[in-house]
Formats: C-alpha cells, structure tokens, sequence
C-alpha cells in the first residue's frame, strides 16, 4: 500500500501518538462511572477520538491523493527552540543582559543572513529596550545582572 | 433606560485617564502590527497577556481588545499601498485596493477603508449594547447540560467554519481539549498527565502555549517564506474620498458592515470569514457598472467594513457565554481567568464597569483609529521598511520575557520551545492551531460540565438529549458536520479555483 497523502497519513500518526500518550496516562487514573466521573473518564473519552481521528486519517491517506509535506528547516527550527531553552536556563541565574544576549545572537543567526554589526546593534537595542519596560516601566522583579 | 445608564457607566470607566491611554496604546499597537506583514494581532496579544497581568482587569482587556480591531484598520494601508496583505483579514482588500493604487486612487482607498471601518466600528458597537444583555439573560438559565452542548457546538461551528480539512481540525480541538485537562484535577486532586514533573502541576501555561505556536512557531513558519519587501511610493495624495465615492460606497458599507456583524457573532467567525463574505457578496450584488478586480472602490468598503464589524461583534459571544469564536477571543479569555474572573454571562451582572467599560471603550478607540490613520498614513508606510530580519528577534525576545515573567518559572520556557516545535510541525501538516487554542480554552469547562450534568443525570446521557435547549445546540452541531462532510470536496476546489 503507498502513502497517497503524506500529509495527511504524518497528521494521522501525530494524533494517534498524541492518543496513544492520553490513553496510556489515563488508564493510570481511577475512572469512575458516568454518574461519578474519577480524573481519568473525560481524558479517556477524548484520547479515544483523537485516536478515531488518527486513524481516519491514516486510512484516507492510501486512497485519496493528497498534498506531499514540503521540506523542513530543522536548523531554524532546532536553533530557535534551544535558544528558548537556553533563555530559560540562564534568566534566573545570569540575568535578563546575558540571556537576552544569548536569545538574540542566536535567533538572528537562525536568519538566512547573518549581519554581524547589525546583529550586535540589534542585541543592544532589545536589551535596552527590555530593561526599560519590563524592569523600569513595569516594575518587575528580573535579574538585571548575574546574581552572585 | 438602562442601556444610557450602563453606557454611562462605560463611558466613566473608558475615560478615566489611565484607561484612555491604554486604549490608545492599544489601538496604535494594532496599527502598527497591522501594517507590518508577518506579525498579526493574534502574535501581539499572546505577546502582551503577560504585560497586561500587571495592570487592571479593565485595562487589560481594553489594550487587547484595541489591538485586534486596531489591527483592521492597519491592515488595509499595506493591501492597498504595497498588494501585502497586513494581516490576514485585509487579503481581499489587496484585489481592489491596490488596483486603485496603481490607478493613482491611493489616497481615496485608504480614506475610504477608514471610513468604512469606522462606520463598521460604531454600528457593532451599539449592537454589541443591545444584544449582550439579552443574551446573557437567557444564558444564564442554562444547566451544565446546555452548558456542554453549547461547547460541543461552538467548537464544531468553529471547526467547520476554518478553512482545511475538518478531520485534522476535530483532532486538533480533541488534542487541545486534552492539553487543557493537563494537570490538578479540581475534582479529585489527581495530577494528570505531568509525567512526573512538578513543573506541569499546574498545568500548560496558555501564554506559553499560544506564545509558542502564534509567535515562535510563526516566526519559524515566517523564516522560510522569504517575505518580500517591495517599494513604496511615498505619493499618497488627498486621503478624503470625495462626496460622490462616498455616496457610491454607501451601499457596499452598509451590506458589509451586516454581514460583517452577523458573521462575527458565529463560532468561528470574526474578521477573516466576514471580509471574504463580504467581497463575495459585494461581486455578486453591487449595482453594475462592476469593475471588481480592477480598482472598484466598493471593494474596498465592503471588506474593510465587514472585517471590522466581525472582529468587534466576535466580543458577542466571549463575553456574554464565556465561548470564543477564534483564537483572539480565547486570549481574551485566558486574560480574565488570570485576573480571577471565571468568563461567562455572570461578568455582565458581576463586573459591569468591567464588561462596559470595554464596550465604550471600542468606541473611543475606532476614533483614535480613524485620526491616527488617515493623517497619519505616512508615517505608517515608512514602517514597512523596517526588514523581517529585525523584527523578528525582537518577537522571540519579548516571548521569552514574557513566558517567565507570569510566574517566574523557567519552566515555561521549556513548555513554550517544546509546543513551538510541536506548532511548527502542525503548521507543516496543515493543521490550523486555532481549534487546538479554543479546545485548550474551553477543556477544563467543559469536562466540569460534562461531569456535572452526568451527576445530576445519575450517569445517564440521554440528559443531553432530553432538555430542549441542549438538544437544540447539538442538532446545530450535527447538522454543521453534514454539511461540510458532503461537499467538502466541492468546498476546496472553490478555494483552489479563488487562488
């Protein structure tokens, strides 16, 4: 049998494994009746369609053509998501000017044009901007500097 | 007369001081992202939910609401001027509009966009007046089991109405139903689904939700379109459309501004539906000569009207049922819920300076609109030179702030790059996020519901069935998935034939 919608057939198996989790983790909650719905009745309702879905999905996709999945860009992708990651990690420790620092030089390097000066103008900017309204304006309580 | 008096009310609240000002930044930040392509009003109010935390309820919703119907406004001067549709609303703008352009008519089209949008924004206002109270009147007899089949169909009304296929759009309402269970369960205590971290005990942050999807997982979207910055001519000319456009328009204003409304209030609705009905409509109805498609003003006024209309009425049902009819509306409702308001027909009754002062609010920020963007028009256009490339870092930064400033937890942060690689991947598949967002919204109410209207019943669902209001809503529901499941193939080659 041949994938006739790519799409389609990766959209079906993202639901059914998103299913797949629901079920799995409900079944470790006590579900209780109708009448006296426990914490796993509603979650396992839910990951029972989600997974009707999927396999609608899946099914649909080796008989109707369907739209090919176009190319992903993982290193904007996984540069960016790090970046986030990494902005979680250092803000409490090293403060807004060192993580920002951080965020910034790395999105823009997630860009298809890397403009050293221009970046580095940017980075400033955003810091500057930042401290004024979220530390300033706002009144928040953000490590400005790393905390020793 | 109680409306005078609750308008009244309204009006003290707007007015003060601190609220005009919020208004207005609202309003020039809607502009602003309304001109710049690539950062639509969805983006801006995920962005600025964490910064409105920190001022008043009231406030908050005024700056948010003034974004999103501000965006309308803006929208349009990139169709008409540079053909780039601002923000997804004004793409229809961009046939007429830009042909008028080309024509040397700039200057009238964006003068009667505005004009148009205002008449739209007055008009839905005073509907928004009369229809909420009645509306939250009845829906404040309803039970748990209205309650949930009103959900259920609300969010297939919503379902149906979004563009794509309908199977992955169900999906995506049942995933963020699921997401939105994430968590302490309020009944039993339990933890659900936090897979042994502590950091999900309170479940997924919506701002880190809707932060990574609308924002980062956008902006990754974004990076790889390549969006073209073209050359603006700086000649706008006399932006007052002339006696006779105005008279030629009136109709085409009017027509729009109904449908607009009436679209609006619908699960599903606002702007984007409205002001491709309205531009249909128009093609098909508009006295002749037609010359759509070559520079008609009517357009114009039909659309920017209609986008208007929708966005102010899609208020109708947020604020009187506590249901969203798109994904603004759903930030709408995570901003309250932070602030301790449970949304719903009790905000009326319960926060009147709150629920008025929006609606008088409105108003007064579709007059910042009208003079911040014809005399202004100028000024905007210039913005449209500020490239991607530094735009949207500046996006990723205030995300990133703003993910760890509602609770000061890094661990949000991780929440928001796990669903932005998760929205970047569905956005690749052709799953539209909007359901995902109003399934998240709506996922712990209704399960609350649900198990609420199943006890009373003694476990029996036929209670769904029984009670007349409740079955009405899911015979809608029913009749709603009909429809679209037949001719859906009929509905896509429209939209590939449009294109």
């Amino acid at each position: 049998m041949a994938i006739r919608a790519p799409k389609d057939f990766w959209a079906g198996v993202m639901f059914c494994g998103f299913a797949a989790i629901g079920i799995l983790a409900a079944k470790g909650y006590s579900l209780g009746s109708a009448g006296k719905m426990g914490p796993g009745y509603f979650p396992l309702l839910l990951g029972i369609v989600l997974a009707a879905m999927g396999v609608i999905l899946i099914a649909r996709s080796v008989v109707v053509e369907g739209e090919r999945v176009s190319r992903f860009h993982i290193l904007p992708l996984v540069i960016i998501a790090t970046a986030v990651c990494l902005f979680g990690l250092m803000i409490e420790p090293l403060g807004l000017v060192a993580s920002l620092a951080v965020l910034t030089v790395l999105s823009a390097w997630a860009g298809a044009r890397f403009r050293l000066l221009e970046t580095v103008a940017l980075t400033l900017v955003l810091i500057a901007f930042s401290i004024g309204v979220f530390v300033y304006a706002l009144g928040l309580p953000l490590n400005i500097w790393p905390s020793l | 007369m109680d409306v005078i008096a609750n308008l009244g009310l309204g009006f003290a609240v707007a007015l003060t001081l601190q609220n005009i000002a919020y208004c207005f930044l609202g309003v020039l930040l809607g502009t602003v992202i309304g001109v710049l392509p690539g950062i639509g009003p969805v983006t801006t109010v995920a962005m600025l939910l964490p910064i409105s935390f920190t001022l008043q309820p009231e406030s908050a919703l005024i700056l948010l609401a003034g974004i999103y119907y501000g965006a309308q406004y803006g929208g349009s001067t990139t169709a008409i001027l540079v053909n780039i549709p601002g923000e997804a609303s004004s793409v229809v703008t961009t046939i007429d509009g830009h042909q008028m352009a080309l024509k040397g008519r700039a200057g009238p089209a964006l003068g009667i966009a505005a004009l148009a949008s205002f008449f739209a924004g007055c008009v839905s206002t005073l509907l928004i007046t009369f229809a909420a109270p009645p509306l939250a009147a009845i829906a404040l007899q309803f039970g748990p089991a209205e309650y949930f089949s009103l959900m259920v169909c609300g969010l297939i009304a919503a379902v149906v109405l979004a563009h794509g296929s309908l199977v992955k759009a169900i999906a995506m309402v049942v995933l963020g139903l699921l997401l939105g269970l994430v968590g302490t369960d309020v009944n039993s205590g339990a933890r659900r689904f936090n897979f042994g971290m502590t950091g999900l005990a309170d479940g997924i942050e919506f701002v880190a939700l809707s932060m990574a999807i609308y924002g980062i997982a956008e902006v990754i979207c974004n990076l790889e379109k390549k969006l073209a910055t073209s050359v603006v001519s700086d000649a706008v000319g006399r932006v007052w459309p002339s006696v006779a456009d105005l008279k030629y328009c009136a109709g085409s204003i009017l027509r729009g501004t109904g449908l607009g409304a009436i679209l609006g209030v619908l699960p599903g609705g606002g702007a984007l539906l409205a002001s491709f009905a309205a531009y249909t409509l128009e093609k098909n109805v508009a006295k002749p000569p037609r010359q759509f498609g070559q520079g008609d003003i009517r357009g114009v006024a039909a659309p920017e009207a209609a986008n208007n209309a929708g966005a102010q009425t899609s208020f109708i049902p947020m604020l009187t049922l506590g249901i969203p009819g798109n994904p603004t509306m759903a930030m709408m409702i995570g901003a309250l819920m932070v602030h301790g308001i449970a949304p719903g027909p009790r905000v009326m009754t319960d926060r009147p300076g709150l629920f008025w002062g929006l609606i008088a609010s409105m108003w007064l920020g579709n007059l910042m609109l009208v003079i911040l963007n014809l005399p202004m028009v100028g000024v905007w256009v210039r913005l449209l030179r500020v490239p991607y490339r530094l735009l949207y870092p500046a996006i990723i930064v205030f995300c990133c702030i703003g993910v760890y400033i509602i609770n000061s937890k890094p661990f949000d942060a991780f929440v928001m790059a796990f669903f932005a690689v998760f929205g970047y991947i569905a956005l690749k598949l052709d799953c539209e996020p909007a359901p995902l967002i109003l399934g998240f919204v709506l996922g712990p109410m209704m399960e609350e519901n649900l198990r609420r209207a199943l006890l009373i019943s003694r476990g029996d669902p036929m209670v769904f069935l029984e009670e007349p209001i409740s079955l009405a809503f899911l015979i809608v529901a029913a009749g709603l998935l009909l429809v679209l499941a037949a001719p859906a193939i009929r509905v896509k080659r429209e939209e590939a034939l449009k294109e």
